[in-house]
């Protein structure tokens, strides 16, 4: 493929992705010819000397599949084009000109791993952001996934719920439901927890839902005794703890001491 | 051990060292001069490689660190002059690194002012060639003069690639331990230069090299190096892999072993796995030198143990805050452990704000960000602690939350996450606090029995590092072989003596 024919496509993509509303099936199409061509030019994985407004060009395009791919819902898409990305990202960041949608991405990423409750790699892939740590809050498509992930650990679900329509790029949004599940989960349990028994009403209202129908069928896929008549929702205690002496382990541990004992003396 | 592991405080924190060190040096007695001292390592080396006893080779390592501090043009050049015959080409190539501009003008003074260090120790000069293992010592002593000095970064950058490749030429197992220090003096070079991340790609190539050839020391070093140049660049995930992927050597010397458990716990401690980061700042802890020998070292690992701990849910010792090398280092930290202490968050918040700078120089400071939820968690465990009872609302007020809604979403998990025992009342907006646990149960013993774990450990590890000298038996079975000769000696003269009275006795007899 020449590289005239890769600009027209490239062109193309770039039109289709910003019209208003975009093709997505179009894109798709056009993303695939696009990658098939960045391969034959040894730019999907640069290597050696290669022209920078090259590859500012393939940054872009595969910039615009991870948009893409979110705007499909397809995660593991996502999820290969960011790390495509990352070479252009870290390794490439002093000989190109900064991308006014790295951060976006990057923050798009941070949510898709707090979706996945992927904390662990969350704070990892904080750490190794190219930003002094004090400035994080000052970025917005970073400090809102910083946000999130403090208010879920600290529990303010409500805060969580109510910035799901604050959201600085689009893209985001696409993230909220699976965000909604996931903290519903999280109330559920704690609920289970905290309280005894509950009405109804105050139920739907702290799972953020909107009507009692909703409550119940969510109430019985986590098996909550419902009492229509009291409007109440009861939770299954979970028994007392059994505090039971657990003498086998205790035994051999205690053969185990005597053992290293005669060892030493 | 105490000296090898200088090289700690000097990598991580200058500035807190340098007037300690200095005030130590001065009142030591002036021991042999750098250029005789050279020389007896250089004699030491030799001995090392000719007797496969690699313990001199470390015995002259140790010496390094102080040895660093008193290093010039002049004292080497006369150290490369005491160690090769005049005629050698090692000499020569050797006496071109050495910055010449102001060894010129001293050298001429000092010959003649101080003719008689040179004379007096004198070795008999030899003409063969010191072995090579000499060399490359000589050439990381001129390194660390080199890279004293900014304008010779460039120098120094140059004869550090030379030298490794020299070293990798050579392939000698005798080298391995000044070749490990000749690694940190090619990343201290490159860290000067400013580009540390060039030399991933060198160290990577060594370092595989280093493991198949089992040479432990080097590939120890290796790995530190590499786990530091990952993470001086934020690169968890990659220093992550590598921790994976290679098994740190056992026998690798403990200033090592410290520095990875360090790098270890960094690495754990961003993974969000406080309780293993826990236990490889212990290690470091443990491992590493004195405070008052590498004073930045320790700070370092003390700063991040105690937000580890933090982390972790328990409170730091209030010993370690008054330790003398540590105090001065550790006052922002210790005004967040006040704060989480109590539990407030606007004084959490005002001394994270007030610190930051000195957090975000540490890279402490996203990990002290995370800390907000622990605060909110022991303020809401000291309420329920005091109230058997207590509003929504009240709980909201005392711990400047923004609102009721999230009082009892924050509660709800606290007790979901067992903080705290309890139910929340809905409809009459309180949280009933449950009966405290006792302190005795099947965890306690859980506890002692990790203890006591940990100490057998502890004494199984130290015997088996116990070390016997080679030979050392034989000269106990020697004394103990001349014992009974004398022995034997005194038994026969005994005898004799015996004899000789018996034999007297009946002429006494006669006599009477």
């Amino acid at each position: 493929m020449a590289t005239t024919e890769l600009a027209t496509l490239y062109n193309q993509l770039k039109t289709t992705f910003t019209s208003q509303p975009a093709d997505l099936k179009a894109c798709g199409e056009l993303l695939a010819k696009l990658k098939v061509g960045l391969i034959q030019h040894g730019l999907l994985v640069p290597q050696g000397d290669v022209d920078l407004s090259d590859l500012a060009v393939a940054r872009e395009i595969l910039e615009i599949g991870a948009f893409w791919s979110i705007r499909t819902r397809d995660i593991p898409s996502f999820d290969r084009y960011f790390s495509q990305l990352q070479t252009y990202y870290n390794d490439y960041s002093s000989a190109l000109p900064p991308s006014p949608r790295e951060y976006p991405i990057r923050g798009l990423n941070l949510i898709r791993l707090l979706t996945q409750n992927r904390i662990a790699d969350f704070h990892t892939t904080l750490e190794s952001l190219p930003l002094p740590a004090d400035s994080l809050a000052s970025n917005p498509y970073i400090s809102h996934p910083i946000n999130l992930e403090r208010w879920l650990m600290e529990g303010s679900y409500s805060k969580v719920w109510n910035a799901r329509e604050e959201a600085p790029a689009e893209e985001y949004k696409f993230f909220v439901d699976s965000l909604m599940g996931t903290i519903r989960n999280e109330i559920a349990s704690c609920e289970e927890a905290a309280y005894n028994s509950l009405p109804i009403k105050d139920a739907a209202t702290l799972l953020f839902f909107r009507s009692q129908q909703e409550v119940l069928k969510y109430a019985q896929e986590r098996g909550w005794q419902v009492d229509l008549t009291g409007a109440t929702i009861t939770f299954a205690k979970k028994g007392e703890e059994k505090s039971e002496i657990p003498k086998d382990k205790l035994i051999t541990v205690n053969l185990q001491y005597a053992r290293e004992l005669e060892m030493i003396v | 051990m105490s000296d090898v592991t200088m090289k700690p405080a000097d990598e991580k924190k200058k500035e807190d060292t340098k007037p300690e060190e200095e005030k130590k040096e001065e009142p030591k007695k002036e021991p042999p001069t750098v250029p005789q001292e050279i020389r007896s390592n250089a004699l030491l080396i030799d001995r090392a490689v000719s007797t496969l006893e690699p313990r001199f080779t470390l015995r002259v390592l140790r010496t390094l660190a102080a040895l660093r501090k008193r290093l010039n043009s002049k004292v080497l050049a006369e150290a490369i002059e005491g160690v090769y015959p005049s005629s050698s080409q090692v000499r020569q190539s050797l006496m071109t690194w050495l910055p010449t501009r102001d060894s010129e003008a001293t050298m001429e003074i000092d010959t003649a002012t101080a003719p008689q260090p040179t004379s007096t120790p004198s070795p008999p000069r030899q003409n063969i060639e010191p072995v090579p293992e000499v060399e490359i010592y000589l050439r990381l002593l001129i390194v660390y003069h080199l890279l004293s000095d900014k304008s010779t970064y460039s120098k120094a950058m140059e004869l550090v690639q030379q030298t490794v490749q020299k070293m990798q030429a050579l392939n000698r197992r005798s080298m391995d331990p000044i070749a490990a220090k000749v690694w940190y003096a090619v990343e201290r070079a490159y860290e000067l230069t400013g580009d540390l991340a060039e030399a991933r790609p060198l160290f990577l190539a060594a370092q595989r090299t280093a493991s198949l050839r089992h040479d432990d020391e080097t590939q120890a070093s290796l790995i530190n190096r590499l786990l530091r140049n990952y993470l001086h660049y934020n690169l968890y995930d990659q220093a992550d892999k590598l921790v994976l992927k290679t098994t740190f050597p056992v026998s690798a010397g403990n200033p090592q072993h410290a520095r990875y458990h360090y790098f270890l716990g960094r690495i754990r401690a961003v993974q969000l796995n406080y309780s293993a980061a826990h236990a490889n700042l212990q290690q470091a802890i443990r491992r590493a030198p004195p405070a008052t020998t590498a004073p930045g070292f320790y700070q370092a690992v003390h700063k991040l143990s105690v937000v580890v701990e933090l982390l972790m849910g328990d409170i730091p010792d209030r010993g370690i805050f008054r330790h003398a090398v540590l105090e001065k280092a550790l006052t922002g930290y210790f005004e967040i452990v006040k704060a989480v202490r109590t539990g407030s968050l606007s004084q959490f918040q005002s001394t994270l704000s007030k610190h930051a700078a000195q957090f975000e120089a540490d890279k402490t400071y996203t990990l002290i960000v995370r800390l907000r939820q622990n605060v909110i968690k022991t303020g809401i465990r000291r309420l329920s602690l005091s109230y058997s009872r207590i509003s929504l609302r009240d709980i909201c007020v005392k711990l400047h939350l923004d609102s009721e809604e999230d009082a009892e979403y924050i509660v709800g998990k606290a007790i979901r996450d067992g903080v705290i025992d309890g139910h929340i009342s809905h409809e009459r907006g309180w949280l009933e606090c449950g009966a405290q646990k006792s302190g005795y149960g099947f965890e306690v013993s859980e506890v002692f029995m990790r203890r006591i774990q940990y100490c057998l450990e502890l004494h199984n590890e130290s015997v088996k590092a116990m070390r016997y000298p080679l030979n050392a038996h034989r000269k106990e079975l020697d004394a103990a072989e001349a014992a009974r000769q004398r022995e034997q000696e005194l038994l026969r003269q005994v005898g004799e003596d015996g004899g000789g009275s018996f034999d007297d006795e009946p002429g006494l007899g006669e006599g009477f």
